[in-house]
């Protein structure tokens, strides 16, 4: 029962791990932006700040079982997807059941969100949430492709599909798989740029033009769930980057509780230099329109994608 | 009398019954339809043993009866469909006409294909294969004229089946003497080495079954142009039959070939796999541009099938078992996208997504069905579709080396959800009209059938292992030893695992925590409002007003992947059909009707006879 | 737990500060006092350090601004909005216009007081006002919800019949949803 415990406890720390790191970063990405336009911008905390005052909305308006759902299978995927990915190395505090699932489950896991979302903006009936899904669903159609070529890549050079295993690999030979197989790592990084909706790929929840796209009929507590939702998957996204790519944070052979602070602070660094490819890529772009993007990712990133997996076989 | 005659029995005078039946009381044949088919059930699960073999012979040719490890997993799937299938068909076709000519076909059919899974032998096999072709195309027929082109494709298509498959049959006797099936695979009929185009014709012959490209183009229009209660068990259960053949001849040319022939296997390993890939992504990106729902999920079939084939390709453990998985979930799941479908054909009396939409509130429990199904559709965890996609891709990456089939297959299965979601927007999701508001959930006996199939989606999803059960047990009559199976864990020759009984305990209690959360949290202050309380920069819409997203839904994919619209292959059959319609005309103006013309012919021969007389009669 | 009137004191301050500091402000910007918005959300004076940001629903909204006159015609819209907004919600009226009419005070075709048609929380004066008093009137709305004086949403609720009234006087051919909150 004891071990029971330890494990929810685990598991209830991560996701508010993943919850607090996920909303700061979105934060600093706020005040650095505004310093990039030479604003003074708000402070790193106030997306903390946006969340609460949306829980503390007296009314909300849910149009119907799949809105009212849309949340939900949001913070489903998010958390389940957390479970299933190890957060240190060193797996002491957090294990979870990062051995009960591999890549080809993270995969599909991680659209899972995305579709109850679209399928809650369906039910709205607003015209601009359902251009806004058909949007983000194309764009997404684009950007698996390098993701899925880039993680095939390291699942055949290395015969495993585990990202535990993946992250081990890097620690014994001391060889980080950016190295061990750039081309990989490039397409994965490219495509990164769509998972995160930042400039040029934020089409589809274009404010001006689509009134925010998807959660145009979400207010109060919906919107604000879903802001957690999306700041547990930014965490998610970056954590398994550093883990398949950039060797991953902590060390097994080191149990303490300083060499997990450790390992924490390595991870929360290298998450971070990661979050700033695709915001840095996008201070300086203008918007795509989706077919524009689509045409993108089938691009060099695909080619890129193409030329790791060709690596990784000979 | 021995059980199988006896149920071959029961099932030609149900055809009957129900046929004459109609002539006194038309409503009580579909009652007849599902009797019969209940009977049948219940004999076969309770009388047939497994692995019995009844002989007989007609006109001097042995014959076999019975039923193995292997055919028994389809027999379940035929057996269990069609019950389900004629259950929804009473309501769902009440008030139509010639229903005694619906439900004796419809019966025929499932004669039909449970003759295939008793026939022992290539005669009765390809009896019943003949039964179950006529009788499902007089249904594709039964809705009047403007189904007779898809009609006379769909015959076509498969008289090229047949040909071919009754070339290789009487090849096999000439060859080895013999109509007994496992006796042929015994003396090495399907063997690369010895010869090569006896597998091959069979193929050919089941692959038009399994809509295998580039014999698919007769099966959009067949699957959307018949009955859709006829439709679930023709997508679901008799494309199924198909497969049953390509496993069969797969496996036993896989494990005869000797190692000195390899070569023509990788080829025949990497032609069907990339076949199977290649349907899959154009059926997909056709399936995404459909308006009609019924025509989406046609497409949609094709690309599942073309996975299921994906699979059989590789001809390893995990990839035969993720094919088999696959059958049967696409019944499962198929069979009740095409029952939705007919429901909200039957409600609201169109398919056509640019017509109706938000019918969620009003048929809860159809939307119930589409969701789970497309979601086992999509391959989206926890459902039984997801546990075949894993196994798929699990094998093709580590066993059969294939990296860049698995790309393809990827393609599809992400622009799947395109169409999903196309398929749940376009009937149940967005704005309800003023047309759509007279309807009225579907009747009790047509939500029945659907309702269960949705719930063995979610059994499968969590326990997997009861269907691997039976899966791993035909496997084993197909010469693959020692199939793993576990429960709720899936492991893969590496090693590693996906654990559906965690990530149903993570999902379910995340979901319990999020949803009470959701719901009690302010539960005062929260409105449920209708989707015309939208906001429209203030605008306030009208009741006439139409706000439904529902023409070029896809359009900036349609304009990304451009290139891939222009190859059809429909087009390129239709222009081959034109080009051979070409040559006869041309060939016909040989008879014109004069009798000069004539002469002139019987001249020019003796010129010819004449010229050529030395070589032609030399000796 | 919340019965304890000190935990409630603490429970509203935590609310009224998270309320003040993350402003979304649904901008309706027909008026030409609109002009003033760019430039008090962009570099120069940048608006956003007070956590106000712009939304682009009514959903998401907690300040609808009325950026100046209002035409009879515009004004169905603007109600539509204000009442799909969620509570709390909070309403500025920008420039001269929106408190006695401006100088179209005598105008056939626009509305004079919008507090006649929906409540106000704070005004700002001028025509235009600048930058600087449109962020020093967000600051008064930001104390006035700290101090939970801004109850708009209750004040609409309870005098309804009044605006309705009001409102159904200037929109002749009413066909509005009726507000239930």
């Amino acid at each position: 029962m004891e071990d029971l415990g330890l494990k929810i406890f685990g598991a209830i720390l991560t996701t508010i791990l993943g919850f607090v790191v996920g909303m700061t970063y979105g934060g600093i990405v706020r005040k650095l932006t505004a310093r990039v336009q030479n604003r003074y911008g708000p402070p790193f905390y106030q997306n903390f700040l946006d969340l609460l005052k949306l829980q503390f909305k007296k009314t909300n308006i849910a149009h119907g079982f799949m809105g009212h759902m849309a949340p939900v299978w949001i913070i489903i995927a998010a958390v389940t997807v957390l479970m299933f990915i190890p957060i240190l190395n060193g797996h002491l505090w957090f294990p979870n059941l990062s051995f009960h699932g591999d890549l080809i489950f993270l995969l599909y896991m991680m659209v899972f969100g995305s579709l109850g979302m679209a399928l809650g903006a369906g039910q709205t009936g607003n015209p601009n949430s359902a251009i806004g899904v058909t949007r983000g669903l194309s764009q997404m159609v684009g950007y698996e492709i390098p993701f899925v070529l880039s993680l095939v890549a390291l699942m055949i050079q290395y015969k495993t599909t585990s990202v535990q295993d993946l992250t081990q690999i890097q620690h014994e030979t001391g060889v980080w798989l950016a190295v061990a197989n750039p081309f990989a790592f490039l397409a994965a990084l490219m495509a990164s740029l769509g998972m995160f909706r930042y400039s040029p790929f934020d089409i589809v929840g274009a404010p001006a033009e689509l009134a925010s796209g998807p959660v145009s009929e979400f207010g109060g507590k919906y919107l604000g769930t879903m802001m957690s939702g999306g700041a547990i998957f930014s965490f998610i996204k970056l954590t398994l980057y550093v883990h398949l790519f950039l060797g991953g944070a902590g060390n097994p052979e080191k149990t303490g509780i300083i060499a997990i602070l450790i390992g924490l602070g390595i991870l929360l660094i290298k998450t971070f230099i990661l979050y700033m490819v695709p915001v840095f890529y996008g201070w300086i772009n203008p918007r795509y329109r989706t077919e524009q993007a689509i045409r993108y990712f089938w691009g060099w990133p695909t080619a890129l994608g193409i030329i790791g997996v060709l690596w990784a076989v000979y | 009398m021995n059980i199988f005659f006896l149920i071959i029995l029961i099932f030609f005078s149900g055809a009957i019954l129900s046929f004459i039946i109609n002539k006194i009381a038309p409503k009580f044949s579909g009652i007849t339809t599902f009797i019969t088919i209940a009977v049948v059930v219940f004999l076969f699960f309770t009388q047939i043993e497994i692995n019995s073999i009844t002989q007989f012979s007609l006109g001097g040719i042995q014959m076999q009866f019975g039923v193995n490890n292997y055919t028994y997993i389809f027999a379940i799937l035929v057996l269990g469909l069609s019950l389900l299938a004629s259950l929804y068909s009473i309501k769902y076709m009440q008030n139509n006409d010639r229903l005694g000519y619906f439900y004796s076909n419809f019966i025929l059919t499932v004669t039909g294909m449970l003759g295939i899974i008793f026939s022992r032998d290539f005669i009765s096999f390809f009896i019943f294969w003949e039964i179950m072709t006529w009788s499902s195309y007089l249904i594709v027929l039964y809705n009047g004229k403007h189904s007779s082109k898809s009609g006379m494709k769909y015959m076509i298509f498969s008289a090229i089946g047949a040909y071919a498959m009754l070339t290789a049959i009487v090849s096999i006797k000439g060859s080895y003497g013999t109509f007994i099936i496992s006796d042929a695979i015994q003396q090495g009929a399907f063997n690369f080495s010895e010869n090569i185009y006896i597998p091959i014709m069979l193929l050919i012959g089941f692959a038009v079954k399994a809509a295998l490209m580039p014999l698919h183009v007769w099966a959009p229009n067949a699957y959307s142009k018949s009955p859709m209660s006829f439709t679930s068990i023709f997508s679901g259960a008799m494309s199924k039959m198909g497969i049953l053949g390509m496993g069969l001849v797969l496996a036993s040319v896989y494990s005869q070939t000797t190692n000195d022939n390899t070569f023509s296997v990788l080829v025949l390993k990497q032609v069907l796999g990339w076949l199977g890939g290649i349907t899959a992504v154009m059926a997909t990106i056709y399936a995404l541009i459909q308006t009609d729902a019924k025509k989406l999920l046609a497409y949609s079939s094709v690309a599942q099938l073309g996975y299921i084939i994906v699979g059989l390709s590789t001809g390893t453990k995990l990839g035969v078992m993720a094919a088999l998985f696959l059958a049967v979930i696409h019944a499962v799941f198929k069979g009740a996208l095409f029952m939705v479908a007919g429901a909200v054909e039957k409600q609201v009396g169109t398919t056509d997504m640019t017509k109706i939409s938000g019918l969620i509130r009003k048929m809860p429990f159809t939307f119930f069905t589409a969701l789970v199904s497309i979601i086992a559709l999509a391959g989206i965890p926890p459902l039984g579709g997801f546990v075949g996609k894993w196994m798929l891709y699990e094998a093709l990456i580590t066993e059969s080396n294939n990296y860049f089939l698995v790309i393809v297959i990827f393609f599809s299965s992400t622009a799947a959800f395109l169409y999903s979601y196309r398929f749940l927007f376009g009937l149940f999701l967005g704005q309800e009209e003023k047309e759509t508001e007279h309807v009225k959930e579907a009747p009790v006996t047509m939500i029945i059938p659907m309702v269960i199939l949705a719930l063995i989606l979610i059994v499968t999803g969590a326990y997997p292992g009861i269907l691997f059960e039976p899966i791993a047990h035909g496997m084993h009559y197909l010469g693959f030893s020692d199939v793993n199976w576990d429960m709720s864990v899936l492991v893969n020759v590496w090693g590693e695992e996906s654990n559906m009984a965690y990530i149903n305990l993570s999902i379910g209690v995340v979901f319990v925590v999020v949803f009470l959360f959701l719901t009690i949290k302010g539960y005062k202050g929260t409105k449920n409002v209708g989707t015309k309380d939208i906001s429209t920069s203030g605008e306030i819409p009208t009741e006439n007003e139409n706000l439904t997203f529902q023409l070029d839904f896809f359009k900036p994919f349609e304009r990304a992947a451009a290139p891939l619209y222009k190859r059809s292959m429909d087009k390129i059959w239709n222009d081959l059909g034109n080009a051979l319609e070409a040559i006869f005309d041309f060939t016909r103006r040989i008879y014109t009707g004069n009798g000069q013309t004539y002469a002139l012919f019987v001249i020019i021969f003796l010129v010819i006879l004449l010229i050529f007389k030395n070589t032609l009669f030399t000796n | 737990m919340i019965n304890d009137k000190d935990s409630q004191k603490i429970v509203d301050f935590i609310q009224n500060f998270a309320r003040k500091q993350s402003l979304f402000v649904m901008a309706y910007g027909t008026g030409c006092g609109a002009i003033e918005i760019p430039a008090t959300m962009t570099s120069r004076y940048d608006a956003e350090r007070f956590g106000i940001r712009g939304a682009a629903t009514p959903r998401q909204a907690d300040v609808l601004l009325i950026t100046g006159y209002l035409a009879t015609k515009t004004l169905k819209r603007v109600i539509r909005v204000y009442e799909q907004m969620q509570e709390p919600k909070y309403v500025i009226g920008f420039g001269s216009c929106t408190i006695n009419g401006g100088m179209y005070f005598d105008s056939y075709n626009t509305i004079n007081a919008l507090e006649q048609y929906i409540p106000v929380d704070v005004y700002i004066n001028g025509c235009m006002p600048r930058p600087e008093s449109v962020i020093s009137g967000f600051v008064k709305l930001q104390e006035l919800i700290q101090q939970g004086k801004a109850d708009n949403g209750k004040k609409y609720r309870e005098n309804l019949e009044w605006y309705r009234a009001n409102q159904k006087k200037i929109i002749k051919n009413w066909k509005m949803p009726d507000y239930n909150w």
